[in-house]
C-alpha cells in the first residue's frame, strides 16, 4: 500500500512539468534517427553496434538514467516535500528501493526498450545483438540509478555532478583512458554484451567476472549509502 | 482628476469571470481594495499595470489608458506583488538599485534613491546582507522599497501584510499610511483581512465575485452608525434581549452568541444597559463590533 | 522635515524627497538591462561562486590560443597552425559548457525566484525583456569566442603571415562565431526559460548539445564512409547539431571553400539557412511565449 503510493508519487514527479518531455525526447530522437538511417543507408554492416554503442549506450542511456535517477528523489529533497515521506513510519530502505525501482522501470521502458527496438530496426536479422544490448543497457541502467539516487541524497548539486560524471568519466575518459576504463559502468555493461553477442566489434576492456562483481558491488554500495544518508538527512529551509 | 478610473472593466476566462463590468474611481490618499480570495483584486491590479488585457471596458491610470499607454503607466506606478519575488543571493541594496534603474533612473540616482527608500521602510543595517537570510518582515519591506524607488505617482500594494505577525502588520500599515499622507503618494492596497484596512484607508472599495459591491469613503462606511456587540449568558437571554430592544425601537439582530445593535446615538448605550438590567440577564461583554466591514457583505 | 541646524545635538529625519531628475525611456532601460545581464554572464556583480565557471571557461578558451600564438612566433611555420573557424569547433565542449552554465543564470533565475514580475511591471515590454537577455547572451558568447580569435589574429600578424589572408580568416571566424552565438543563445535561452530549476536547465542544455553532437558525428560517419561528404544524406546530417548547422551556413554564405570542408550546393545551402532561421525564430518566439504565460499567471 505504502509502496504503491510512493510509486505513484515518484512517477508523478518524474513526468510532471518539463522533465517528462526530455524523458520522451531522448529515446524518441534516438529511435527516429535509427529509423532514418535504416531507410537511407544501403551498407548496413557495422551500423547497429556503432549506433547502439556510441549513441545509445554511451549517451542516451546515461542521460535517461540521470534524469530518471535524480528526478525520482532529488526534486523532493530540493523543495523539501520529502519530509512528508520521512515523517511517516516507513523504512528508509523502502523509500530508497521503491524510488530506485521506479527509476529502473522508467529506464527500462524509455532507455532499454528503445535500444532493443533500434537494434532490431537497424539489423532485423540479428535479434541476438539487439537483445544483448538490451541486457547490457539494463545492467548499466540499474547501476546508474543506484549511483544517481545516492548522489541525489548526498548533494544538492546532484544533477550537475551526475552530468560531469556521465560526460567526463563515462563518455570521454571511459572510452580512451585505460585506467578509468576499469571503473566505468559502460565498460562493465559492454563485457556483458560481448558475452551475449557474436559480433566481433563489441569489445570490452574489462573481463566479464570482474564486471559482474563490480556492477553488483557498486549498485549495492550506492543504495546502502543512499539509505544511510537518508536517515540523517538535514532539510535546509533557507532559500 | 481621479488617479484610477475604470469603466465597465471586464475580464473573462473560459471558466470564470474575474472582473464583471467594474466601474470605479480611486482618488488620492490611501484606498483599500477588499474582497475574498478570487474576488478579482489581483486581476484588477494586473490589468491596471498592463500585464493582462481586459476582455471589455477600459481603465485609465494617471491619465493614461492601460491598454494603449501601458508603458507610461508602468513608468509612473510602483507595484508590490503579493508573492515571494526576491533572489536569495543578492543584497537588498543591490536589488533595489538594479530595479530602480529598470524603472528609468540613471545609475547614480538609482543608488541614492535606493539608500533613501530603504531607510524610509526601516531597513538599515541589514540591507547589505543577501536577502536569503531575511525574515518575512524584512522581505516585505524590500518589496515595498523597490516599489517606491523611482518616486512613483501611485503605488499598488498587493496584500502587503501577508505572513507578518501582528506587530509587523502594524508597522507595515504605519508605513503605508505615511506613504499616503506624508510622502504624498496615492496608495491602492489590497487585503482580504477586513479589519486592518479600517485604520489605514481613507476610502474603501469592496469587490465580490468580480463585481463592485461598495465604494465609499471610510467615514461613510464606518461612521457614526457603528454597531454594538452584546454578549449575554445564555441563548434564551439573547433572544429575549433582541425582542426587548426591538420593542424599544432599536435595530437589533442575533449573530451567533452575540446581539448586534445598531448605534443610533449615545442613547443606545443607555438603552442596552437598562434593558439588560431590566431583564436580569447575565452580561458577558459589550463592545464596538469589530468587523464593521463584514456588514457590507451581509447586505 | 528638512532641518539644517540640529537642535540640541539631534539630527532630524530629512523626510521623503521626491525625484525630479531625468528618467530614461524604454530603450535606454532595455539597454541597461542588457548591459547588466552581460555583466552577470561573466559573474561581474555577483557572488564569488557565480564567477568561477565563466572565468574558468574563458581561461580555457584563451590559454590554448596564447600557447599556439607563442609557438607560431617561435617556430616560424610557413602557415598558421590553426584556422579561426576550426578553433571554434575544437572547443565546442567548452562553449557548450559555458552556455549550459550561464544561460540558466540569465533566464532561469528570474523565473525560479519569481522576480520577473517586478521586471514586467516596469516600462519595458515583455519582448524588450526577452530580447535584452538574448542579446546579452549572444554578446557573452561572442566575447567567449571572439577574444581567442582576436588573439589568434594578432599573433598571426606578429608572426608576419600575410595580412590580407589573416584578416579574411579572422573575419570568417567572426562571422561563424556570430552565427554560432545567435543559434546557441536562442536554444539555450529557450531551454533555460522553460526550466526554472537551474540544475535541470544545465542538464537539459548539455543533454541537447551532447546528443545532437554525438548523433551528427555517428550519423555522418555512417553515411559518409569515404569521408568526402559526397552523400547528400551525410550533408543534411549536419542540420542536427547547432555547431555544424551554423558552420555550414557560414561556409555557404562566405563561399569559404577549404580542402577539409565541403561546400553546399545552392539548394542545400538554402535549406540550411532556412532551418537556421526557423530554429532561431522558434526559440525566440518560445522565450517570449514563456514570459507571456508568466505575465498572465
Amino acid at each position: 500500500m505504502i509502496v504503491r503510493t510512493i510509486v505513484r508519487l515518484t512517477l508523478a514527479t518524474l513526468f510532471g512539468h518539463r522533465r517528462g518531455l526530455l524523458l520522451y525526447i531522448l529515446p524518441g530522437v534516438f529511435v527516429g534517427l535509427c529509423v532514418l538511417l535504416a531507410f537511407t543507408v544501403d551498407d548496413k554492416s557495422g551500423l547497429a553496434p556503432a549506433m547502439l554503442q556510441q549513441l545509445g549506450l554511451a549517451v542516451i542511456l546515461p542521460l535517461v538514467a540521470l534524469i530518471a535517477g535524480t528526478g525520482a528523489i532529488a526534486t523532493e529533497i530540493d523543495d523539501g516535500s520529502i519530509v512528508y515521506l520521512l515523517s511517516k513510519p516507513i523504512k528508509r530502505s523502502t523509500i530508497i528501493l521503491t524510488k530506485a525501482a521506479v527509476a529502473v522501470g522508467v529506464i527500462l521502458v524509455l532507455g532499454v526498450v528503445p535500444i532493443v527496438v533500434s537494434g532490431l530496426i537497424l539489423d532485423p536479422g540479428d535479434a541476438q545483438t539487439a537483445a544483448a544490448f538490451g541486457v547490457g543497457a539494463l545492467a548499466a541502467g540499474i547501476a546508474y540509478t543506484a549511483i544517481f539516487v545516492a548522489l541525489s541524497v548526498m548533494s544538492s548539486s546532484a544533477v550537475t555532478i551526475g552530468l560531469l560524471y556521465s560526460l567526463l568519466w563515462e563518455s570521454v575518459l571511459g572510452q580512451y583512458v585505460d585506467g578509468v576504463k576499469v571503473l566505468s559502468v559502460q565498460q562493465w555493461s559492454l563485457a556483458i554484451i560481448q558475452r551475449l553477442t557474436d559480433l566481433p566489434s563489441v569489445t570490452s576492456d574489462v573481463k566479464l567476472p570482474i564486471s559482474l562483481i563490480l556492477l553488483t558491488a557498486v549498485t549495492t554500495a550506492a543504495l546502502c549509502l543512499a539509505i544511510t544518508r537518508l536517515r540523517t538527512l538535514i532539510l535546509s529551509t533557507a532559500d | 482628476m481621479p488617479v484610477i478610473a475604470t469603466t465597465a472593466l471586464t475580464k473573462r476566462y473560459p471558466r470564470v469571470t474575474a472582473l464583471d463590468e467594474l466601474t470605479v474611481e480611486v482618488g488620492s490618499g490611501v484606498t483599500g481594495l477588499v474582497g475574498a480570495n478570487g474576488a478579482g483584486k489581483s486581476t484588477l491590479l494586473k490589468i491596471l499595470l498592463g500585464l493582462i488585457a481586459p476582455t471589455a471596458g477600459s481603465a485609465i491610470v494617471l491619465g493614461h489608458d492601460v491598454v494603449t499607454g501601458g508603458e507610461a503607466v508602468r513608468a509612473l506606478v510602483g507595484y508590490m506583488p503579493e508573492h515571494d519575488c526576491l533572489p536569495p543571493d543578492v543584497s537588498a541594496t543591490e536589488f533595489v538599485v538594479h530595479l530602480g534603474q529598470m524603472s528609468g533612473l540613471p545609475a547614480d540616482a538609482a543608488r541614492e534613491r535606493a539608500a533613501d527608500v530603504l531607510r524610509h521602510v526601516g531597513l538599515d543595517e541589514a540591507r547589505y546582507r543577501p536577502m536569503g537570510g531575511y525574515s518575512t518582515g524584512m522581505k516585505q519591506r524590500v518589496k515595498l522599497a523597490q516599489a517606491l524607488a523611482h518616486d512613483p505617482q501611485l503605488v499598488l500594494l498587493d496584500e502587503p501584510t501577508n505572513g507578518l505577525d501582528p506587530a509587523g502588520r502594524d508597522e507595515m500599515l504605519a508605513v503605508v499610511r505615511r506613504i499616503g499622507t506624508e510622502f504624498g503618494i496615492p496608495v491602492l492596497i489590497t487585503s482580504h483581512l477586513l479589519g486592518e484596512l479600517e485604520s489605514v484607508c481613507d476610502h474603501i472599495v469592496v469587490l465580490d465575485g468580480g463585481r463592485l459591491l461598495r465604494s465609499e469613503s471610510k467615514a461613510a462606511l464606518t461612521g457614526e452608525t457603528g454597531v454594538l456587540a452584546v454578549e449575554v449568558r445564555d441563548l434564551s437571554g439573547r433572544d429575549r434581549l433582541v425582542a426587548a430592544l426591538a420593542r424599544a425601537g432599536a435595530r437589533a439582530r442575533p449573530d451567533g452568541p452575540l446581539v448586534l445593535v445598531e448605534i443610533a446615538g449615545d442613547e443606545t448605550y443607555d438603552l442596552v444597559r437598562d434593558t439588560i438590567a431590566e431583564l436580569g440577564l447575565g452580561l458577558v461583554r459589550v463592545e464596538q463590533h469589530r468587523h464593521r466591514l463584514e456588514e457590507v457583505f451581509n447586505v | 522635515m528638512s532641518d539644517q541646524l540640529p537642535r540640541g545635538g539631534v539630527i532630524h529625519d530629512i523626510g521623503y524627497r521626491h525625484y525630479t531628475g531625468p528618467r530614461l525611456g524604454r530603450m535606454a532601460i532595455t539597454q541597461a538591462l542588457m548591459v547588466s545581464s552581460l555583466r552577470h554572464a561573466y559573474g561581474i556583480g555577483r557572488t564569488g561562486k557565480a564567477k568561477v565557471m565563466p572565468v574558468l571557461l574563458f581561461a580555457v578558451m584563451v590559454v590554448p590560443v596564447v600557447i599556439i600564438v607563442g609557438i607560431e612566433n617561435l617556430m616560424q611555420f610557413d602557415e598558421p597552425q590553426l584556422l579561426p573557424v576550426d578553433y571554434i569547433f575544437l572547443l565546442q565542449p567548452v562553449i557548450a559548457l559555458y552556455l549550459a552554465s550561464q544561460a540558466p543564470q540569465l533566464f532561469s533565475r528570474d523565473l525560479r525566484y519569481r522576480s520577473i514580475v517586478l521586471y514586467l511591471a516596469r516600462p519595458p515590454r515583455r519582448t524588450d525583456y526577452a530580447l535584452a537577455k538574448l542579446t546579452a547572451l549572444v554578446l557573452a558568447l561572442m566575447v567567449l569566442i571572439g577574444v581567442p580569435l582576436f588573439i589568434l589574429y594578432v599573433g598571426a600578424l606578429l608572426a608576419k603571415y600575410d595580412f590580407v589572408d589573416m584578416s579574411k580568416q579572422f573575419a570568417a571566424g567572426l562571422v561563424v562565431a556570430l552565427l554560432v552565438s545567435i543559434l546557441l543563445a536562442a536554444i539555450g535561452g529557450l531551454i533555460a526559460a522553460a526550466t526554472p530549476r537551474r540544475g535541470f536547465a544545465v542538464a537539459a542544455i548539455i543533454a541537447v548539445l551532447i546528443v545532437s553532437f554525438t548523433a551528427v558525428i555517428t550519423t555522418t560517419a555512417i553515411l559518409d564512409p569515404e569521408g568526402d561528404m559526397s552523400s547528400t544524406a551525410a550533408r543534411y546530417a549536419s542540420l542536427g547539431s547547432p555547431f555544424s548547422l551554423a558552420r555550414t551556413v557560414g561556409t555557404f554564405l562566405l563561399r569559404d571553400h577549404r580542402e577539409n570542408d565541403w561546400m553546399p550546393t545552392t539548394e542545400q545551402g538554402l535549406v540550411f539557412v532556412g532551418v537556421y532561421l526557423l530554429v532561431v525564430g522558434l526559440c525566440v518566439w518560445g522565450v517570449n511565449a514563456r514570459y507571456a504565460k508568466v505575465a498572465r499567471g
